[in-house]
């Protein structure tokens, strides 16, 4: 399926909302990366008593052993951030060099990486995730590298097929007709044009890794030394008991609501980013395959 | 073709499957022997190691452990839990029917109504409704489920105590009629399969809106059109016919993702299904369990994606 294709139909985001997004995104990050300071208590040390509601002291109440809740959600941002950028980076950039080798170089190579991307994606994601979390031990380590493990495929297959159309653009044969190298042809004509295709494919992965790192840690999976929020919402719901007490009211809505919105705003961003290079980016005045034409 | 292909994933689980406990550190004989203070601690001598190793067929070589694992897998022998001390096999098929239900009713729901709507969507592609629709489904895109189903659950059953909070059955109810034992059961399902449904709904909705938007705009619907035919005969008969095709193959490419999110939408309900019985496996560190559900529910998929591979060549010749 082309990129193309699919583009042609995309609705920009209204400009609110792309805002209260960015917003969001961005109050989340500068958690994660201050969450030290932000906080007047630690968040691995009981700051007061067990599950007390929001108040002054605690904004946001505090958990079964008395941690305050404001510094664990700041901490697990930073948490959700780490797993999130690396395993994105990881995936994305990988993937994505991958694609584009496999595609330049052409021949069996890349009939290998097709292949194995195939039977990746034909793995039942979740299922395959629980397992090998489970053998390996939860170690944040240990869970970035299996969540890239699963996430290279999509950008290396969107960059594959994007040098395979760029290799038939008139100015790369031309340049390759004056004897142009893989360094000139790279950094002149490869690099610009797969940028921001980069862009969206590491910004697409790190809310998809955000999201498998909560549920495997809801499941219990999380690494236990890195509180992040899905392992919040699994001590919360482990917690006997949590349906009949008013202690859900904070201890489980405010990384419920914190995780959802920020899967919303990432979203949000990715679908802004697309049709932002699809309006005035990489596709501008060619047309789309299959008359399919742009509104 | 592609049939291989699904069978090489398969043998890949396979394989996954069977070397994950073999590249563990340790054995299972160093294990009994560390917990000392535990009630089943055994000090085992080199001897009985030994003994223990041909009783369990550890001492042969890799391969023949995997002839044997495969050979006892085609007779459906998945072992016996550690926790439970049951045979695999039942314990999945005892939970089958509860998880299959629940994909299958959200499958349908969340199909139908995102198609519905992404058709509405894409009939009215500049108006005010399509971009309503369309920011509300971008911003429910990427929920995933458990996400979905701790919000209702929360909303629905704890705070208005609408439904209940969790299981799949009332306990406790002697076996009465059959109506109301299936009311009780529909009761019980309504927020799993509602919260399922709502974070695949976006999919089907991008999807068939796209799907509809291009045939839409393409020739034989504008012959449609210009032949003065009505707007229900070019919608239906024309231009749906042909947009339905990807949602096809959506349906059962879905399943994957439809069965990774029943695992964790069945452990914030105590949904007794698969997804369940994996959250249990994996909070008693039960390996020969898990093991067993994920072959299980691999298997499931990749036959239905092999199927999905098949369908589409027989409904659309231009792949075949």
């Amino acid at each position: 399926m082309s990129a193309v294709c699919v583009q042609s139909n995309l609705r920009k985001p209204s400009r609110i909302l792309a805002w209260l997004a960015m917003a969001f995104c961005a109050l989340v990050v500068l958690m994660g990366v201050f969450s030290d300071h932000l906080s007047p208590y630690t968040y691995n040390i009981p700051s007061g008593k067990s599950l007390e509601a929001p108040s002054w002291q605690h904004w946001l109440g505090t958990d079964d052993l008395g941690m305050d809740l404001w510094a664990l959600m700041c901490h697990g941002a930073r948490t959700s951030l780490l797993v999130g950028v690396s395993t994105a980076l990881l995936a994305g950039l990988g993937g994505g060099l991958l694609g584009s080798f496999s595609a330049y170089l052409g021949g069996w190579p890349d009939r290998i990486l097709m292949r194995l991307t195939d039977l990746v994606i034909a793995m039942p994601r979740t299922p395959t995730l629980v397992v090998l979390a489970t053998f390996w031990g939860p170690s944040l380590r240990n869970i970035i590298l299996v969540l890239a493990f699963f996430s290279w495929c999509g950008p290396a297959r969107v960059l594959r097929s994007r040098v395979l159309a760029l290799q038939e653009e008139k100015f790369i044969v031309a340049a390759r007709s004056f004897g142009a190298r893989f360094f000139h042809l790279a950094r002149r004509h490869f690099l610009p044009n797969l940028f921001p295709l980069f862009m969206i494919g590491v910004t697409s992965q790190i809310s998809r890794a955000i999201m498998a790192e909560a549920g495997l840690a809801f499941l219990g999976l999380g690494d236990p030394l890195s509180k992040s929020w899905g392992l919040i919402l699994n001590s919360a719901m482990s917690f006997r008991g949590i349906h009949y007490t008013p202690f859900w009211k904070w201890w489980v809505t405010v990384p419920l609501f914190a995780t959802a919105f920020l899967v919303a705003a990432c979203a949000i961003l990715c679908r802004e980013l697309e049709t932002r290079l699809d309006t005035k980016g990489w596709n501008r005045g060619k047309k789309a395959p299959g008359g399919n034409h742009a509104h | 073709m592609h049939i291989a292909e699904y069978a090489l994933t398969l043998c890949l689980i396979l394989l996954v499957n069977f070397g994950l406990p073999r590249m563990m550190p340790g054995d299972p004989f160093l294990n009994a022997e560390d917990d000392l203070d535990q009630p089943f601690a055994a000090n085992l001598t080199t001897e009985q190691v030994a003994y223990f190793r041909a009783y369990y067929g550890l001492d042969k070589p890799l391969s023949q452990q995997f002839i044997g694992y495969f050979c006892g897998l085609l007779h459906g022998d998945m072992g016996y839990s550690i926790q439970f001390k049951e045979s695999v096999r039942n314990m999945i098929f005892s939970r089958l029917p509860w998880t299959l239900f629940m994909v299958l009713a959200s499958l349908l729901l969340s199909c139908l109504l995102g198609s519905w709507l992404g058709c509405i969507s894409a009939l009215h592609r500049t108006g005010s409704l399509d971009k309503a629709l369309y920011t509300g489904m971008v911003l429910f895109s990427e929920l995933p489920s458990f996400v979905v189903g701790l919000v209702l659950l929360f909303v629905f059953s704890v705070q208005l105590r609408w439904f209940p909070m969790g299981g799949g059955l009332s306990p406790f109810v002697p076996p009465g009629n059959p109506l109301s034992w299936l009311a009780d059961a529909v009761h019980h399902a309504v927020l799993p399969v509602l919260a399922l449904t709502v974070s695949r709904l976006s999919g089907f909705y991008l999807l068939a809106r796209n799907s509809m938007m291009t045939v839409l705009s393409k020739d034989y619907v504008r012959t449609a059109w210009a032949k003065g035919l009505g707007a229900q005969r070019v919608l239906w008969g024309h231009a749906l016919r042909n947009a339905m095709l990807p949602i096809i193959t959506r349906v059962f490419l879905s399943l994957g993702g439809l069965f990774g999110g029943a695992v964790l939408v069945e452990n914030v309900f105590a949904y007794p299904g698969l997804g369940a019985l994996m959250g249990t496996a994996v909070g008693n560190r039960d390996y020969v369990l898990l093991q067993g559900v994920f072959l299980f529910m691999s298997f499931l998929v990749l036959s239905m994606n092999a199927l999905a591979d098949v369908l589409c060549r027989k409904l659309d010749p231009r792949l075949a």
